[in-house]
């Protein structure tokens, strides 16, 4: 285990604790870590899927059996996994054209990997995961970069060249990393309805054997597995995994404490300190690519449009009182780009706690205090409706504290709270006045999504034609120097004009069994299962 | 009841659930948000994917299109395919339909069984410690909310005493009838709880009546035992109500019990509806309304058989 000196933000003391035990734990076991065992955990969602192109959640099952090209690791870096190398300018893997508006990606395969079935994997399989995934009669959610390719060619076995339409310097966080199709099984068929979908076909560590809806998915080892650590001894050390469904997250607690479950991520803040009582199990801390923000709607919100009173909102804002009622996990942000990034910039506008700038501000803006405490402009009161996910308590905690902070610059918010599709529905369409929420990225985070005028989440009505170019840079380039110099200025531009509050940086909180070891939390999108096949259980 | 009456009654419910099936419709596509909003959590999913699923799902139609096309193929038995999970309907329904008939079923019994003998033990006695008793304990139960209850015993018998699961239907692995009755002690004594309370309040209300009436102090006047007053001759005639009560709430097996069976991970029908709510799943969110208003018009008709079972009075032209 390397430590990550780069970590600015301030691990909590169990956070750190467990860091060390991990860290001794590694260190100690190196030569004992012995095969077999079953390792069972907890989720909270019900599967729908478990081909990882169609489904809705992120694939924590998935990540065990199916393996990509390249896949992020602890620190979001892309390390290889089929490939042998991550693809770069620099090792000659990316060639861009003389014109500069298209690109060609090399990868060249592992070779002697296998599917759990016994059948080699080969550059025919990756070609054909691009044509399935592209097919419009293959219905998924996840098609990203399937359109950015313009042909594949697969000169032999193991070489993989992929023609790319255009230079997207995303490429790694799509199709190929997601998962490869096996051609031999899947050739022909209709993937909507077939049954790869209950018992998908993987190279990884893993394989389904038996998948009962809403109850468990029982994975065991697959002896074709390529990977074997630094004695020879072949991957994974552990006979096999449990996925356990638990919708509910009391019951998922209790689980744990019964040890039923052995493991389960995104335990409620509330629980944790609860858990770590618990004889047998630990605590461990994952900065998830996630953050959390205060969005104004500039569409139809005229007060909003004054950059004065939305940073008096910032300055009235105390992000430590809502880490500290959230139980002291989250951490408190200054930008949108979360912490683990390289190119997060330390240098924005900050707007630390100060009740009397806000104040001053909204005075300067001509918002007067009214006779009931609240403000007051042109006959209009500072009076505005706040939504959150309803039934997401942390969330709604936050909420809490933020009405309380406001109601001290004289805001009255009024919690506008909704829950499932009619939240999402208003959360893209703009219907709020004020939106709490938090946004979960890949590795390879696409901002313009977010803060770009034509942004597909971008709800709240926000343009800036200096934000869109500072993102078309960032967004259309594979130099890293230009890119993270791309995205510090669009950083500080985004913190200057201020459409939106970054509050905090809300970890997910994973127990497990103190007997688990080689596990490291992933923070990306493609789960802390992503590479499982070096845990091991000591007896 | 004849079978003609029988068959006429049946046939009458076919116009009924029409009517429901155009309400439910209308009201599933009333509510915000549609089934692909589910993907908007996911920022990586492009415009162009979502329009492509639109159409391949026939969402891009117009509503009365879309519902004279799901009626006529709901009537004719072709249920559809899942938009969350790409499976037909029918085998999303069948695999939940088991776990939560066991469930339900064990709980519906088991409830008869414990709130007849309590009303009536409660009315015979009335007024005495053992009635207070049970009208106190109904009280609780009734007022108790059913996910604390589901709660405390897990913390108690599962995590405090180990003696039995927290939660699901069956230990990963065995599908052996001891180790499901050992998963479902929990879930169907609580879900029994909440209706011991209810249902032994009707029966002792109804059975206070009837034991106040004429022909039982009649009875009681010829030197009968008050064993044989309360079955033979009270009993019956307060079981009417009872059965209206009864009947109402062995439709909703069916439904599933949302609340216990997610805190109870049991694998039912209540959960698949929550999550096909949640992804607004239309094709199995129809299904299993109609279902379910199919059951509720069935109980109604099994209900009027069985009052014309214990009431001779009562005959159907």
């Amino acid at each position: 285990m390397t430590r990550n000196t780069r970590t600015p933000h301030s691990a909590s003391r169990n956070a750190l604790r467990a860091a060390i035990a991990s860290f001794i734990l590694l260190g100690g076991m190196a030569a004992a870590q012995q095969r077999g065992g079953t390792l069972t955990v907890g989720l909270g969602y019900d599967i729908d899927t478990l081909n990882v192109y169609s489904t809705g959640f992120l694939g924590d099952v998935q990540a065990a059996v199916v393996e990509g090209l390249v896949a992020p690791d602890a620190k979001a870096s892309y390390v290889p996994v089929l490939a042998t190398q991550v693809p770069t300018v620099r090792n000659g893997g990316i060639k861009i054209a003389a014109d500069g508006k298209s690109m060609v990606v090399t990868y060249r395969l592992r070779p002697g990997v296998k599917w759990s079935d016994g059948v080699p994997m080969t550059s025919a399989d990756v070609k054909f995961t691009w044509e399935t995934v592209k097919n419009p009669k293959f219905i998924a959610e996840s098609k990203d970069g399937s359109e950015d390719i313009a042909s594949i060619d697969t000169p032999n076995a193991t070489t993989v060249v992929v023609n790319y339409k255009r230079v997207a310097p995303d490429f790694m966080s799509t199709l190929f990393t997601f998962g490869i199709f096996p051609k031999h099984t899947l050739e022909g068929k209709d993937l909507n309805t077939d049954t790869y979908n209950e018992k998908p076909l993987g190279t990884g560590p893993f394989m389904v054997k038996e998948f009962r809806r809403g109850q468990y998915v029982i994975l065991e080892r697959n002896p074709y597995y390529w990977r074997k650590d630094s004695k020879g001894v072949q991957l994974p050390y552990l006979d096999g995994m449990v996925f356990k469904i638990i919708p509910d997250s009391n019951t998922l607690v209790t689980q744990l404490r019964t040890g039923e479950v052995q493991m389960a991520y995104g335990v409620p803040y509330s629980q944790v300190t609860q858990l770590d009582g618990v004889p047998g199990l630990r605590i461990v801390k994952n900065s998830v690519l996630s953050w959390q923000h205060l969005d104004f709607n500039l569409k139809t919100i005229d007060a909003f449009k004054d950059p004065n009173v939305r940073k008096a909102f910032a300055y009235a804002i105390n992000k430590s009182a809502i880490s500290k009622a959230l139980g002291g996990y989250p951490t408190p942000i200054n930008t949108v780009v979360v912490p683990v990034f390289s190119y997060t910039n330390p240098a924005v506008p900050k707007y630390d706690y100060n009740l009397a700038r806000a104040q001053q501000l909204l005075d300067a803006a001509g918002w007067k205090v009214g006779a009931d405490g609240i403000r007051v402009k042109d006959g209009k009161r500072m009076s505005f409706k706040i939504m959150a996910q309803a039934g997401r308590s942390t969330d709604e905690d936050a909420e809490q504290v933020i009405i309380a902070s406001l109601k001290q610059a004289g805001i009255e918010l009024q919690p506008d709270n909704k829950s499932g599709v009619a939240f999402r529905d208003a959360r893209y369409k703009g219907n709020y006045d004020l939106f709490y929420g938090g946004w979960i990225t890949s590795a390879d985070p696409t901002y313009s999504v977010f803060y770009g005028s034509k942004g597909v989440n971008n709800g709240q009505g926000y343009a800036s034609g200096k934000i869109d170019t500072l993102l078309d840079r960032a967004e259309s380039t594979l130099d890293p120097v230009q890119r993270t110099a791309a995205l510090r200025d669009f950083q500080t531009e985004l913190m200057t004009d201020l459409p939106s509050i970054p509050v905090t940086s809300n970890p997910s909180m994973i127990a497990i069994t103190e007997k688990l070891g080689g596990f490291v939390p992933n923070p990306t999108n493609m789960t802390n299962f992503v590479n499982s096949s070096g845990w091991y259980l000591n007896k | 009841m004849n079978a003609t009456h029988l068959l006429k009654r049946l046939v009458g419910t076919l116009p009924l659930l029409l009517g429901v099936s155009l309400l439910l419709f209308g009201v599933l596509h009333l509510a915000p948000g549609g089934p692909l909003d589910v993907y908007a959590d996911n920022p990586s999913v492009s415009p162009e994917a979502l329009a492509q699923m639109r159409t391949a799902f026939g969402l891009d139609q117009p509503l009365p299109v879309q519902y004279v096309s799901w009626v006529t193929a709901f009537f004719t038995g072709e249920w559809g395919y899942s938009i969350r999970t790409a499976r037909p309907v029918t085998q999303e329904i069948v695999e939940r339909i088991g776990p939560t008939l066991i469930l339900g079923g064990t709980a519906f019994v088991l409830s008869l069984l414990i709130a007849l003998p309590l009303g009536i033990v409660s009315a015979v006695r009335r007024y005495s410690g053992i009635d207070y008793l049970i009208t106190f304990l109904s009280f609780l139960g009734v007022s108790m909310p059913v996910f604390w209850l589901a709660l405390m015993l897990q913390l108690l018998f599962a995590v405090q005493w180990r003696v039995l699961p927290s939660a699901g239907i069956q230990t990963i692995g065995s599908d052996s009838v001891l180790d499901l009755i050992h998963h479902l002690i929990l879930p169907a004594c609580i879900l029994a709880f909440a209706s011991v309370a209810g249902w032994s309040r009707y029966m002792r209300s109804s059975m206070v009546e009837v034991l106040g009436q004429d022909y039982v102090r009649t009875a009681r006047a010829k030197g009968l035992t008050t064993g044989r007053v309360v079955i033979h001759h009270a009993l019956r005639n307060a079981l009417i109500p009872i059965i209206t009560v009864v009947a109402l709430d062995f439709a909703t097996i069916l439904s599933g019990a949302v609340i216990t069976e997610t805190i109870f991970a049991w694998p039912g029908i209540g959960r698949l509806f929550i999550e096909s709510m949640n992804g607004r799943d239309y094709p199995v969110l129809m299904a299993l309304m109609m279902a379910g208003s199919l059951a509720l018009i069935l109980s109604n008709l099994l209900a009027d058989l069985a009052y014309a079972a214990v009431d001779p009075r009562i005959r159907y032209e």
